[in-house]
């Protein structure tokens, strides 16, 4: 229902978010629980924050798409009396690529860098925020993304 | 000439690039400017890593560096004026060797207010929302960016990285406290000790409340001028021998590339670059202290010691006696209680005890013939910076 929605309710479904041209497509891939990161066309790198043109080789040709979610812990911190870890992600896509999320399913003490994890989504406000779990042994994450939404904490 | 101008003819406008004007883009600000720059420095035959400078204004240089991937500049600065001040600035840059090659940009985007038309445009409706707000970078719902969330990630990859106890940042919360004590100045100036600072409930986890500054209301001003004029003033000049500052393209807070690689280490190569004095002459030594982990790492940072050797380090300049931090015996550190305790500055405390101590009025926390302090205000992330004070011999 959201794959084409309206800039206005991008906006209407992020209402403090600092929404612009250059990374609508992200929030949008949100509401279709896609975790979108750009990645250039023509040196074919990934990167973010999702700014208008390729950082390593100044390409306009770059394109919102969509990564598996898998990745490592590459720190995380936990924030006062948050049942949740807060995690920076490296994803597999590429060496160096971030992102930052809460890591579920586990008390954040067991939590540890170097910790392979995976997407999962949760439902906060009534909109989908990406978070991870540590990753399922077989590889079974694929075309079956788990839903989470027990976890309905707001931090 | 009637008046000293040693910028005169030393600086010289090498590129030029621009974009279409129209009146309805259906571009970004950014996306503009982006490809303003990109078309200057081809223009200059140069390159991304050519640039050392950023100098513009609405759009802050934090976000074009990175959106540029421009590896690291040593001087950034986004002012708000008509354009005239942004080139001034950078020629200033130049001429004085804080960088060699700056980016000078600026941006004009209608808002909805100049136009009906634009007040159609969703996006430049929305924009008008953040007229006043510091962009983020960090677009990620749950992010690490903030206050106290942005350095306890990285303080855990520091601790997983090299072998430190908690009590190596302890040294630094209660070094600052032991200082403060003697400056009736500070804010807060309760004994602290290393048990006291265990015992505190962790916060942030691995940081403690005693690991942050203590934020307060207040101001500092300084009065810069001429080393020859300031030879006929009142106190004994304190002259700037090197003032630079560094960032890297990595300003989004979770893109670090790792504790060893940030925009401190940036500040650090680049002041020594420009100075002919060592950590051998500087006599007082004022890190930022924002949270103790940027203490611990301007340490290694600095060139006191190795990567990953900030514990041991401070394990071995540790004073019992006093509970404070003496550099080969004779180098305090943050001597007025930093931020961790005369009060959260962003450095400009920093620099006016540094003054104080190179005048000889720091009272009862002078260090007897302080000629040289090194200052280095600033994190890990974005904006950091490093100066050398010195006395005129």
């Amino acid at each position: 229902m959201t794959a084409d929605a309206a800039c206005e309710e991008v906006f209407d479904r992020f209402r403090s978010e600092w929404i612009d041209r250059d990374n609508v497509e992200f929030y949008r891939g949100l509401l279709r629980r896609e975790l979108l990161v750009n990645r250039c066309g023509d040196c074919a790198k990934w990167y973010q924050p999702p700014w208008p043109t390729c950082p390593y080789c100044w390409s306009r040709n770059v394109k919102p798409t969509e990564v598996n979610g898998n990745g490592v812990v590459e720190t995380y911190t936990v924030a006062p009396k948050s049942e949740h870890a807060l995690a920076v992600v490296s994803l597999a896509e590429q060496d160096d690529l971030r992102a930052s999320g809460l890591i579920v399913g586990i008390s954040p003490a067991d939590v540890t860098i170097g910790m392979a994890v995976e997407l999962v989504w949760l439902e906060r406000e009534g909109n989908p925020v990406p978070a991870y779990r540590p990753a399922s042994t077989n590889d079974g994450v694929n075309g079956s993304r788990p839903d989470m939404t027990r976890h309905r904490t707001t931090p | 000439m009637t008046r000293r101008y040693p910028a005169r003819d030393q600086v010289a406008i090498v590129g030029v690039g621009t974009t279409t004007f129209t009146r309805d883009s259906g571009r970004s600000e950014l996306s503009l400017v982006v490809e303003a720059a990109q078309n200057a420095i081809k223009d200059a035959g140069l390159s991304k890593h050519d640039i050392d400078g950023l100098s513009g204004d609405i759009l802050r240089n934090e976000i074009l560096q990175s959106a540029l991937g421009i590896p690291e500049t040593g001087w950034s600065v986004s002012c708000l004026t008509a354009f005239n001040i942004q080139m001034t600035n950078a020629m200033m840059a130049v001429a004085s060797g804080v960088c060699e090659t700056v980016l000078v940009y600026h941006s004009m985007y209608r808002t909805p207010m100049l136009s009906a038309s634009a007040a159609k445009d969703p996006y430049r409706r929305r924009a008008q929302t953040f007229i006043g707000t510091r962009r983020p970078q960090s677009h990620w719902p749950d992010s690490i960016a903030g206050e106290a969330s942005v350095y306890a990630p990285w303080a855990r990859k520091y601790f997983d990285t090299y072998k430190v106890r908690p009590e190596h940042l302890g040294y630094i919360a209660v070094n600052a406290r032991n200082n403060a004590r003697m400056n009736d100045h500070a804010a807060v100036r309760d004994p602290l000790t290393i048990d006291d600072y265990l015992k505190a409930p962790v916060l942030w986890d691995p940081l403690r409340m005693l690991d942050m500054e203590f934020p307060v209301d207040g101001a500092d001003a300084f009065v810069v001028t001429t080393a020859e004029r300031a030879r006929d003033l009142p106190h004994r000049p304190v002259l700037i021998h090197a003032a630079v500052a560094g960032q890297t393209d990595r300003t989004a807070e979770e893109n670090l590339r790792d504790v060893d690689h940030s925009s401190q280490a940036v500040v650090s190569r680049r002041l020594w670059d420009v100075s002919d004095l060592t950590l051998d002459d500087v006599d007082v030594y004022y890190p930022f202290d924002g949270f103790t982990i940027t203490t611990l790492k301007w340490m290694e940072d600095i060139g006191y010691c190795g990567l990953g050797e900030a514990g041991d380090f401070l394990d071995d300049n540790w004073d019992p006696a006093t509970e404070r931090i003496v550099i080969n015996g004779r180098v305090p550190v943050n001597s007025h209680g930093g931020n961790m305790s005369e009060g959260a500055s962003q450095g400009s405390g920093h620099i006016r005890e540094a003054v104080q101590q190179l005048r000889g009025d720091a009272g009862q926390r002078q260090v007897e013939g302080a000629r040289v302090a090194l200052v280095t205000p600033g994190g890990f992330f974005f904006t950091p910076g490093g100066l050398i004070l010195r006395t005129p011999e």
